[in-house]
């Protein structure tokens, strides 16, 4: 019976001439993965589930806030008490995110530079790890209100803060990034004769790039904590949402603390969204190999 | 039944219209084939020493003209852990020379491999690489090393990954004597033509393999060691590969030392096997393949074949019990 199998059609079809057919012959080699699958994302079996969830949520918290009128305000409230004063909390909104996202980004940045050198100089490795793991189990918020008296009300206390809440999360991720490449890729530069800084570009940077994303969807988020506890330390001066919560609560302003604690919510949300889509863009390699 | 049957009745069709082709393109190709036949049935020769005196005299070898290792030693660990890995081992392989070191495990092949590549040090010896010494010739590029596992960067097509040895240590491609080669035509060479842009992890583990093979070739090194690098895949796999680097070396003769577990492997690839003892590494034979080249697969069908085959599989007999039992 002279039946077309599937691996004869991708054969003749996608691979002629007799020297590779002879290696594509059935069972030597796997199956080739020819292309992706439509965005997953716009399948309703993706998001009805959350959005169910999501739902029953707000409707648990509504019938909740109409029986406990001095507990949490109703989610109509707290919409309009946003859609009523826009400015007042796109401007903190704003605030709170430079804070997060300057002292973070700053933060990563630093935190990888030390993991570079820590990865070439095992020496200081072993110097400066336990000076982090102090700086790491040290809580912020005890650290936060000496900042304030140090460096005022401005934006400095809080660059510090989410500096340091980000920096260690990002060094053991970078480090264990950069040692990710596996000892023959390593071996095949070495013969290469590659110098520190090609592996470095060529090999380490993008082996650590899974870890490093992994790191900032950790440590973004964290960054909004940081900036709103730094916020809440130095309350009545400083804009931010955290300051605004600060105010707000000292006055019984429930409206005003829930709209706050909403948009940091969003905050936080848009930050991951942003990891995610730079990942997704930049990390396909990954997700490819994985899948398999 | 017939459906069972398919996968075979592809393979081999899929063969023997390679054989027409190649008989086309290359008339003597049959003529060899079909001398193979008429060979004579003799019994496996007595391991022959004529070699080893041929291969080992590296102190008298033309070191301008080959890699000749000389003298090596090492050892691991320290203390009473202390273990000779490699004694006094003597080696030199011609220019255009194919060579396996076949051995037990922990006879030190990998390791003297990897003194070659300037991966490992000797404790002793020295090694030249046609007159070099190996950081010179590491700085120039004239090393090329498969290792045992593809090593790919997953975050690089395949032929972004072939142009990697193209990118790196920029310095020593000014030297005259290198001849660099288009990545696209190597990888269409080894019959990945059809899969330049692909990711390596959309490739089966033999395709992988091959692209670490043509990494290795596409800078025009001077020699080319390969550290077991079929080891992870499976027999059938193995042996297609097998002849997919016979034929790709056959048209561009590099030098090449090459380690392996597998001695049908090693005695279809190369012109001299070198067969090492463990505890201490040691090399016990020099096995010369007599096999013409240029050689096909059905060259493992073959009577001299055979005997050489079973030539190293005594000496290795040897090497893993002792002389005393052989």
């Amino acid at each position: 019976m002279a039946t077309t199998r599937p691996e004869d059609d991708r054969a003749n079809g996608e691979l002629t001439g007799t020297e590779v057919r002879v290696l594509e012959a059935p069972g030597v080699d796997g199956p080739i993965e020819r292309e992706r699958r439509a965005p997953r994302s716009l399948h309703a079996r993706v998001w009805l589930a959350p959005v169910i969830a999501f739902g029953l949520l707000v409707l648990g918290w509504q019938l909740y806030a109409l029986h406990n009128p001095y507990v949490i305000p109703t989610v109509p409230e707290v919409l309009s008490q946003i859609g009523d004063k826009p400015g007042l909390y796109a401007h903190n909104f704003l605030v709170t995110l430079q804070e997060a996202v300057v002292g973070a980004g700053c933060g990563m940045l630093a935190a990888f530079i030390l993991a570079v050198v820590m990865c070439h100089v095992h020496v200081l490795e072993r110097a400066l790890m336990p000076l982090a793991v102090i700086l790491n189990v040290t809580p912020i918020i005890a650290i936060a209100p000496g900042l304030v008296v140090a460096f005022g009300f401005g934006f400095t206390p809080k660059y510090i803060v989410t500096g340091v809440i980000v920096f260690f999360p990002f060094l053991i991720n970078s480090l264990i990034g950069l040692r990710a490449p596996e000892p023959q890729a390593l071996d095949v530069f070495a013969t290469l004769h590659a110098s520190r800084w090609e592996v470095l570009w060529r090999l380490r940077l993008p082996a650590s790039l899974p870890f490093l994303f992994a790191a900032a969807r950790i440590c973004l988020p964290l960054s909004v904590i940081g900036a709103v506890v730094a916020e809440l330390s130095a309350a009545g001066q400083a804009a931010g949402l955290g300051a605004l919560i600060e105010t707000a609560a000292n006055q019984a302003d429930l409206k005003t603390v829930y709209a706050s604690v909403l948009s940091l919510a969003v905050l936080g949300i848009a930050l991951t969204v942003v990891v995610v889509l730079l990942q997704r863009r930049m990390l396909s390699w990954h997700s490819a190999a994985r899948s398999r | 039944m017939t459906a069972v049957l398919l996968p075979f009745h592809h393979a081999l069709g899929a063969v023997s219209l390679e054989v027409a082709s190649r008989s086309l393109l290359r008339p003597t190709q049959r003529e060899t084939t079909s001398a193979f036949a008429t060979l004579p049935d003799t019994a496996p020769a007595l391991p022959s020493t004529a070699g080893a005196t041929i291969l080992t005299s590296a102190r008298s070898s033309n070191r301008s003209d080959s890699l000749v290792l000389e003298g090596i030693w090492k050892t691991f660990g320290t203390g009473r852990g202390r273990a000779a890995a490699l004694e006094d081992v003597d080696i030199a392989v011609p220019r255009g020379q194919f060579v396996t070191l076949i051995g037990p495990s922990g006879c030190g092949k990998s390791t003297l491999l990897r003194i070659v590549a300037g991966l490992a040090e000797a404790d002793r010896g020295t090694v030249s690489v046609f007159g070099e010494t190996v950081s010179k010739a590491m700085a120039a590029k004239h090393i090329g090393f498969v290792p045992q596992s593809p090593a790919l960067l997953p975050w690089r097509s395949v032929l972004d990954n072939v142009r990697l040895p193209l990118q790196v240590n920029r310095k020593a491609d000014g030297a005259a004597t290198r001849n660099p080669r288009d990545p696209k035509e190597v990888l269409e060479s080894f019959g990945l033509g059809k899969v330049l842009d692909r990711r390596p992890a959309q490739l089966s583990g033999g395709m992988q393999q091959r692209v670490a093979i043509a990494r290795a070739f596409v800078f025009d090194p001077t020699i080319l060691l390969m550290d077991e690098p079929f080891s992870a895949l499976d027999e059938l796999t193995r042996e297609v590969q097998r002849h997919e680097l016979v034929k790709v070396w056959q048209s561009n003769q590099k030098t090449v030392l090459f380690v392996t577990h597998s001695v049908a492997e090693a005695v279809a690839l190369s012109d001299v096997i070198v067969v090492m003892s463990s505890q201490p590494g040691r090399i016990r034979a020099v096995v010369p393949v007599g096999l013409p080249r240029p050689r096909t697969q059905f060259v493992e069908t073959t009577d001299e074949f055979h005997d050489v085959e079973s030539q190293v599989r005594v000496e290795l007999w040897g090497a893993w019990h002792g002389d005393d039992e052989t």
